[in-house]
Parts: structure tokens; sequence; C-alpha cells
């Protein structure tokens, strides 16, 4: 071996590595010192955190500024708004440790999904809401009071709630979509797509079974538990997704999936080839929901804020911009007044009506047993 | 084998190599309609002339930076220390020290990643930049050590030994004479380490608590939307060291090449056909 | 390792004081949680959600893992096995060329080997994604050239796709195992002391024999090295089978973090994990008496 010809490669590796790191430091520190003097402000200043999903509120512009700053600016709370949640397990594994350790979480609101509140809440793991404190909450509408997942209405108000249904590229379809039936089309083999999120995918199932997902038990699951699994070995199902399903419709990879609606109405504007429906046996209806975890130390800022978000002209901008199902009474009609946002009050995917209202059922509670075995059933078939 | 086939062989092998790298760059001038960057609509430099326009990506990168920057620093003391130890001292328990770094180097990320997780866990420590700290150096520590070692193998310490024996303050020898000669192995260590650190996901994904890396980052942007700022960073990072890479070449090809010649004419000769 | 003259002394602790950091850190943060692991794997859970498992030696835990997932690891095994071959194929010859033909190049072209891996993994699988999709340029170059039917005819397109297919898996890993398969190679060719294929060219041997006969056997420990760099990652590997992969491709690593992050079921992937490592670490142990270990992290 020639000893000096690694000795020379060695010396550009380490070369590379200096200028690597000059290269890489500059903005870093720049930004180093930017974030240096947010926090000392935020050392004075009351402070408020929040962890959500992405995309779930208004972003707002220079000129207009999104709900979270506009918070900010009415009440001097600092608040830091991360968009972190991407799955609903993985962040509950992610916040299970210090939990469960009785430590407190950074967090003074998160958002979690409805079922993984009822877990938090079961396991006293978060603290009720300074209710007296949000007047505003008397907005929540009358269907999502005292909700299952929180049958004293003490430790959640929900955040934003949806449709889970099927989203579809008609050009890759050929036609209109009706029913669950149709996402187990051969003609559609290999091109359809299922969510990991048990309830959803398992919930729509069995509303095509006949079955009631409001009850739901491991036997009256049977059906749809197997029909995915019958689907599944027939290479009918192309992937289980998360959110990244949207990745697959909009590069044509999907030609229908299970899908929420407000990411569908969101995606739509960019692609317009994409609809969605809500199956003729009936959609999930959802609900991500605000809760407080245990021992959260800003709960005066943290009341601040749902009081502020369930000011009906606060929820309708966020509304507007996120396409869901708003929780707050009177947003429609806000909507409906500026003729830039009269037609998503007429929009029944985000102000149901009596009709539509009938067609969604919520998924009901499961006991920890029962959990644990839908757990176990699906990730055999998710392949987890 | 013929001079064809093998040409061949580093075409299709390059070719495999650089194929997606070929569409993070494209991509990364690519004007997305919506929210993913995945399909190609038209070219822009717009998302070149705004880099750090998305700013939970940012702080991503520059987290996974400073973390990589001190992952490498603890994994190339402790590395170095121990490579030199192996290679310059006969001891005790050598061969189970040795078992143990090849050990920890072929340890699937996901097994480390576990049972990392679940000794945080038992003992109650808060996940986060130090638990991604502790993890990152322990992967990066096998890879210094044995590098190192590889490298050290190589060197004649006669030197070191004469100045000894001569009488030279062990900390003049080690500044003279060893420090020259281990840099570059451990330099290339550390560099070979702070990749390492900026590109794991496994690991990390397992032991990050609330803490953001660049790829943690990317594998949340990937639910919901892949601004070209990620393609155009990644694209940043590659022409860095394709730069340093084309300078250290060079370099080779111009001034060392001179002292290489006898090994060149070796290999030459040497080649099969 | 060169023999060196050992001065009596200060000396005689040097080595211990210079390796004890490093251990200290492989005790702490490697050794114990494999215990730990160990431990978890035998202990069982006292509440579903609840963090603190007793150690009762519950044994089932890794029959029930074994039975389970089973499939999926032999699924893994099979696919990090199929990868490597195929790194090996591509390898090889790339190594050989590298080595023996780089000439004036050969620094260049082992630089080129490793920088695609200087941008993320994950931004470069999500791009194996783009190219790979179905209306992606991969599969448009195939039906120009008229290939996917036969494509199918061998199972590397399923159902006019090769995103979300076993195939797309294989490649995946097979692409990320590459240098790890060429830069031990090289190193291992690289050492073939010259005279040896002088000699074996005044005998009047031909390249082909040659071939065989010395530089094959001379490599074989570099290529070891290859194999074991390339086999251990993919067989542990979980980010190819969620990007690339359908839900028939899944491999070991998901089933781990799926116990583990959905499943709350820790003493079953500790199991698992455990059953994952030893197995590995078998692998390792047997073929390390002919393992080339300078070559293991490259040249």
């Amino acid at each position: 071996m020639p000893p000096d010809l690694p000795l020379s490669r060695r010396r550009f590796l380490a070369r590379s590595s200096w200028a690597l790191i000059g290269v890489t430091l500059a903005p870093s520190l720049a930004a180093c010192t930017g974030q240096g003097k947010d926090s000392e402000a935020a050392a004075k200043a009351k402070r408020l955190v929040i962890s959500s999903w992405p995309l779930y509120i208004d972003p707002g512009t220079k000129d207009d500024p999104g709900s979270v700053e506009r918070f900010s600016k009415q009440t001097g709370i600092d608040v830091t708004y991360k968009e972190d949640i991407n799955d609903p397990l993985a962040f509950f594994s992610r916040i299970q440790p210090d939990l469960a350790a009785g430590k407190r979480l950074p967090q003074d609101i998160i958002v979690p999904t409805y079922w993984v509140a009822q877990r938090l809440i079961d396991l006293d793991w978060v603290d009720p809401l300074p209710l007296s404190q949000i007047p505003n909450a008397a907005n929540l509408l009358p269907s999502l009071d005292k909700p299952s997942w929180d049958p004293s209405g003490r430790f959640s108000l929900p955040w934003q709630t949806g449709i889970t249904g099927i989203a579809y590229n008609i050009e890759a379809t050929g036609r209109e979509l009706r029913s669950v039936d149709d996402l187990f089309d051969p003609a559609f083999r290999g091109k359809v797509g299922f969510l990991t999120e048990m309830r959803d995918t398992i919930g729509l199932l069995m509303l095509a079974d006949g079955q009631d997902p409001a009850k739901p038990s491991f036997r009256s699951a049977e059906g749809a538990f197997n029909r995915l699994e019958q689907a599944k070995a027939d290479g009918q199902i192309r992937a289980f997704t998360g959110n990244d399903y949207q990745d697959d419709l909009l590069a044509g990879n999907f030609a229908a999936c299970v899908a929420w609606s407000g990411d569908v109405a969101q995606l739509s504007l960019e692609q317009p080839k994409l609809r969605f429906v809500v199956p003729e046996s009936g959609g999930i209806r959802f609900a991500d929901v605000m809760v407080m975890p245990k021992g959260a130390p800003h709960r005066d800022a943290a009341a601040a804020w749902m009081n502020f978000v369930y000011d009906p002209v606060n929820a309708a901008r966020i509304a507007a911009a996120v396409n869901y199902i708003s929780p707050v009474r009177g947003v429609a009609e806000i909507l409906a007044r500026d003729p830039a946002t009269a037609a998503m009050a007429r929009n029944p995917l985000m102000f149901p009506d009596a009709a539509m209202e009938r067609r969604l059922t919520k998924f009901g509670p499961l006991s920890p047993e029962e959990e644990s075995r839908f757990d176990a059933r699906f990730a055999a078939i998710t392949g987890g | 084998m013929s001079r064809l086939v093998l040409r061949c062989c580093l075409l299709l092998g390059y070719g495999l190599l650089f194929a997606p790298i070929a569409v993070i760059v494209l991509f990364s001038f690519n004007d997305p309609a919506g929210r993913f960057n995945l399909v190609w609509r038209q070219p822009t430099a717009a998302n070149w002339l705004d880099p750090l326009s998305d700013p939970g990506l940012t702080g991503a990168f520059i987290t996974s930076l400073l973390l990589a920057l001190a992952a490498s620093a603890v994994a190339t003391v402790l590395g170095s220390l121990m490579a030199y130890a192996l290679v310059r001292y006969r001891c005790r328990g050598e061969r189970v020290v040795n078992l143990l770094l090849v050990l920890l180097l072929t340890t699937p990320e996901v097994v480390m990643g576990v049972s990392l997780l679940n000794l945080f866990v038992q003992l109650g420590v808060q996940r986060g930049l130090g638990t991604l700290l502790v993890s990152h150096s322990l992967f990066c520590l096998s890879f210094v050590a044995l590098t190192v070692k590889a490298r050290l193998g190589g060197i004649d310490w006669n030197l070191e030994d004469a100045a000894m024996d001569l009488g030279a303050r062990p900390g003049r020898v080690f500044r003279l004479i060893t420090l020259p000669r281990i840099l570059p192995g451990v330099l290339a260590a550390a560099l070979l380490s702070f990749s390492l650190s900026l590109d794991d996901v496994i690991v990390s994904s397992f032991t990050a608590g609330e803490a953001v890396t660049f790829p943690l980052y990317i594998a949340g942007a990937f639910q919901r939307e892949i601004s070209p700022q990620i393609h155009v960073l990644a694209t940043m990072v590659l022409v860095a060291s394709v730069a340093m890479l084309a300078a250290g070449s060079l370099r080779q090809l111009g001034v060392s090449s001179r002292f290489r010649a006898p090994a060149s004419f070796a290999r030459g000769s040497g080649s099969s056909g | 390792m060169p023999a060196l003259p050992r001065s009596p002394g200060a000396r005689r602790w040097a080595p211990y004081a210079l390796l004890a950091p490093g251990l200290l850190w492989m005790a702490l943060f490697f050794l114990l949680p494999l215990a730990a692991l160990v431990r978890m794997s035998l202990s069982e859970q006292t509440q579903r959600f609840s963090l603190d498992a007793m150690f009762t030696g519950r044994v089932a835990n890794y029959t029930e893992v074994l039975v389970q997932y089973g499939p999926v690891l032999w699924r893994s095994l099979a696919f990090a096995g199929v990868a490597t071959l195929l790194c090996g194929l591509i390898g090889y010859p790339m190594a050989y060329a590298i080595s023996r033909q780089g000439g004036r190049w050969q620094p260049l072209l082992l630089g080129l080997v490793v920088v695609p891996f200087f941008t993320s993994y994950l931004v470069r699988t999500i791009a194996w994604t783009t190219l790979l999709a179905d209306q992606g340029p991969v599969l448009a170059l195939l039906s120009w050239l008229g290939l996917v039917s036969p494509l199918e005819r061998l199972g590397l397109v399923v159902e006019g796709r090769i995103l979300n297919t076993a195939a797309a898996v294989i490649g995946g890993l097979t692409y990320n195992g590459l240098p790890f398969m060429v830069l031990p190679l090289v190193v291992s060719l690289e050492k073939i002391d010259p005279r040896l294929l002088e000699a074996a060219a005044d005998l009047h041997a031909r390249g082909g024999r040659t071939f065989r006969r010395v530089i094959w056997p001379l490599s074989l420990p570099g290529l070891l090295a290859g194999v074991l760099l390339t086999f251990i990652p993919a067989a542990g590997d979980l980010v190819n089978a969620q990007y690339l992969g359908g839900p028939g491709n899944r491999m070991i690593g998901n089933s781990l973090q799926n116990l583990l992050l959905v499943q709350n079921r820790y003493p079953a992937a500790a199991a698992l994990g455990v059953v994952l490592m030893v197995m590995l670490s078998l692998l390792l142990v047997l073929s390390l008496g002919k393992l080339d270990r300078d070559s293991l992290t490259g040249p």
C-alpha cells in the first residue's frame, strides 16, 4: 500500500471538515444571537408554550398577522407555538416517559387527538382547565359538549374537528367515488391507501360493514379487520400512511385513499382534480382537542389563549385557513358576511348540516384490554 | 476482467449513487405549486435566494450542526485516546476492547436506539439535546477509535521512542512528534463522525425527546410540507463537500503525485487488464 | 500491531488511563443499556402505559415475539442478504476498477463514492420516491425501453409500479450499502503486494487466472468486512421499508419501532431487540477471525 496516498486523502478530508464547519457555523452563530435576544425578552414577559399539528392555524402575512401574533400583541404573552405533532401515537410516546414519571412537560397546551386525550385523562396526566377564566367556552357547539372522550367536559376543549372520508383523484379513478366499496375496486389495485390511524381506517370499514364504531368491540370490528387483511393480501392496498398520503395523492401514486376533510380542501387548491367524499355508509367524525398537561406552569396564559381562540371572530379566521370544522358557534355566520369566505360557510364539510351530521359517527372509547387487541391486530395487518 | 466491463460497472455504480443527488439538486430549483416539492413544475432561483425562509427547518439544521460538532468532538477525543493506547501499548484486555469496539460499530442502529431509550426512561432522564449528544457520540466513538487505530498502525514510532530515550520531555515529544503524525487521522475521523451525526435518523428518533434535528424535521415535514429549502440546504452541504473533495484531489494530482511515482508505477504494471 | 519495547514504570498505567474515558463511555451508554434491555426483555409491564416493568424472568416474551415476528425477521434477513449480494456484484468491480485502474484519478473516484452520503439520508430516500413514483422518470424510461412487462414477469415491477414494492426496498438498501462495500474492498485490494502480480505475470499466468488465484483470495477479508458493513445495517434498517416499501415489505426495524412507539409493549420490543442483536453479533464474532479489521473503517 502506498503509504502517502491515504495520508493525503486524509489531509483533504481534514481540510474539508474545517471548511464545512466554517461554512455552516456562520449562519448558526447569527441565529444564536437572535435567539438569545428572544429568550431574554421571554424571561421577563408572560409565556405560553403550545404543541400542535402542522398547518392547523392561520399563519398570517406581514400586513395581516396570524392568530399567534395578534394574541401576543393583545395580551403581551410570549407564545411559542410548535407544530411538532405529526402522529398521535408517536407524540404520546414522546411525552409518556415524563408524564409517567410525574415530570412537567415544557408545554402548557397540547392538542392531541380525542382518543389520546381520553387516555391522558384516564391516566390522570392532565389538569382540569380553568374554565372560569374561559368565558368564551360557552361558545362551544352543543354537539361537542361533554363528549365521550371527556364525559365531564372539564379537561378538554376541541381545537378543530373534521371528517374522515375518501379522497380521490378523478383523473386516476376515471369516475366519481361514492362508497367504501370503491376502495376495493380491482381497477384501483395497488393504487389505494389507508391511514395508519386505526380508528379512522377501521371505523370507516365498520360503517361499511353495518357496525357502529360509536360502540366498538373487537367482535364488531372483526369484519372490518378481515376485509382489510384480505385487501392487503390481494395487493389492493399500496401503503398505510399518516398525513403523507398527501404526497402520494399529489405524485399520482394513489388513485384513492382514506383521508381527512380539511387536508383535501387545502390540497385541492393546488391539485383541482382531487375530490373528497363522505362515503354512503357514513364518515368518521374526529376531533383534536386542547388539554393542559399536568403541572403546566402558565395556567393563566393558557386560559387566555383558549378564550381568544373561542372568540367567534378569531375562530372564523382559523377555520378559514385550515378548512376543518370549527367547534365554535357563530363562525359560519361570520364567514358568510365576507364575500371572500361566503362559499366556505355553505360547505357541508366545514359546517355539516343536520343531514351531514347524521352520516357522521364518532369512534367510541375502547377499554384498555380491547385497545391492546385492536392495536395488535391492526399492527399485524399494517406490518408495523 | 476486461477494461470495458469495468468501465461499465463504474458508470453504473456512480450513476446509481448520484441519481437521487441529481433529483435533490434539480428540485432545489423547482417552483412547486403548493406545499409539496415532489413534482417538477418550473425552474426558479427563488429558493436559493431565500434558503432560510423556513424557520423550523433552519432551526433544526442549526441544532444538527451544533450537535454534530459536539458529538464528533466528544467521540474524537475519547476514540483517539483509545486508538493511541491500543496501538502504542500492550495491555491486558486488549482483545476485549477491540471486540467491544467492533461490536459497537456493527450494532444495528435500531437496537442502539431502543436500548438507550429504555435506559433513559428507566433512569428518568429527560430526553433532549443531552441524550442526543450521548447517543451520537456513542455511535461515532467506535468509528473514530477504529479509523484512528488503522491510521496509527501504519506509523513508524521509533522517532518518538528515540526522542524519549534522549530525554526529551513528554509534553515536547507529544507536541513536536506525536501530534503532527496522528492529527490527519484524527481529523479524518472527526469529519466522519460529523457527517454520521448530521445524518442520523434512526437512533435520534428514539433519543431526541423534544429536540428536533435536521433529519427528524424532514421526517415530520414529509407528513405535511416539503419545502424546496430542504433541497437547497441538502445541496449546499453537498456542494461544500464536493468543493473540498475537488480541492483535495487537485492538490493531490499536482503536488503529491511526485511523491507517489513509485506507487503509481507499481499499480500501473500490476494491473491485470 | 507493532511489538514495541516497553519501558517499565510510569508507562505501565498509561494505556489504561488513555482507555478509561472511552471505556467508561461505552460501559455507561452501550453495555449498561444492553444489560437493561436484556432485563426489560425478561420483565412484565405492571400497567399498560406505565414504564415500570417488573423483572419476572418471563421467557415467554421471547417465544411470543418470535412467533409473531418470525416471518418479518426472516424477511429482513432475506432483504439484507439480497441487498448485500447486489452490493457485492456492483461494488466489487467498482472497487477493483478504482484500485487497479484509478491511476491519478483514484482519490477523486474514491471521494465520489462518499460524496452522495454527505447529503441527508432521508432527503436521498425521499428523492428515490420521486424517481420511482408511478409517473416518475424511472418507470417512464423503462416503459420507453419496453422493459416494464419483462421486469413485471421477474417481479421487479408489481402492478406497473416500483415504489412500495420489495424491489424498491431492496434497491434502497443496496444504494445505502454500496459505499460500505466499496471502501473496505479498495483497502483490501490496495494492500495486495504488486510483486505478487508481477510474479504471476512472469509465470505467464493470464489475467483471469491471476485474478482467481491471487487477487480474489487476497481480497476476501475486505469483502467480508464489506459484507458485514452492508448486511448488518441493512438488516436493522427501517427507513427504506417505511418510505419505499408497501404494507407487505416491512422490516424488523419497523416492527421494533411499532412495538415501542405504537403498541407500547416495552418487554416485547426489548426481546425483539435482543434477538436481533444476538443474531447479528453472532454473525460478527464468527467472521471476526477472517476479517480485515483495518478495512472496516474504509480508506
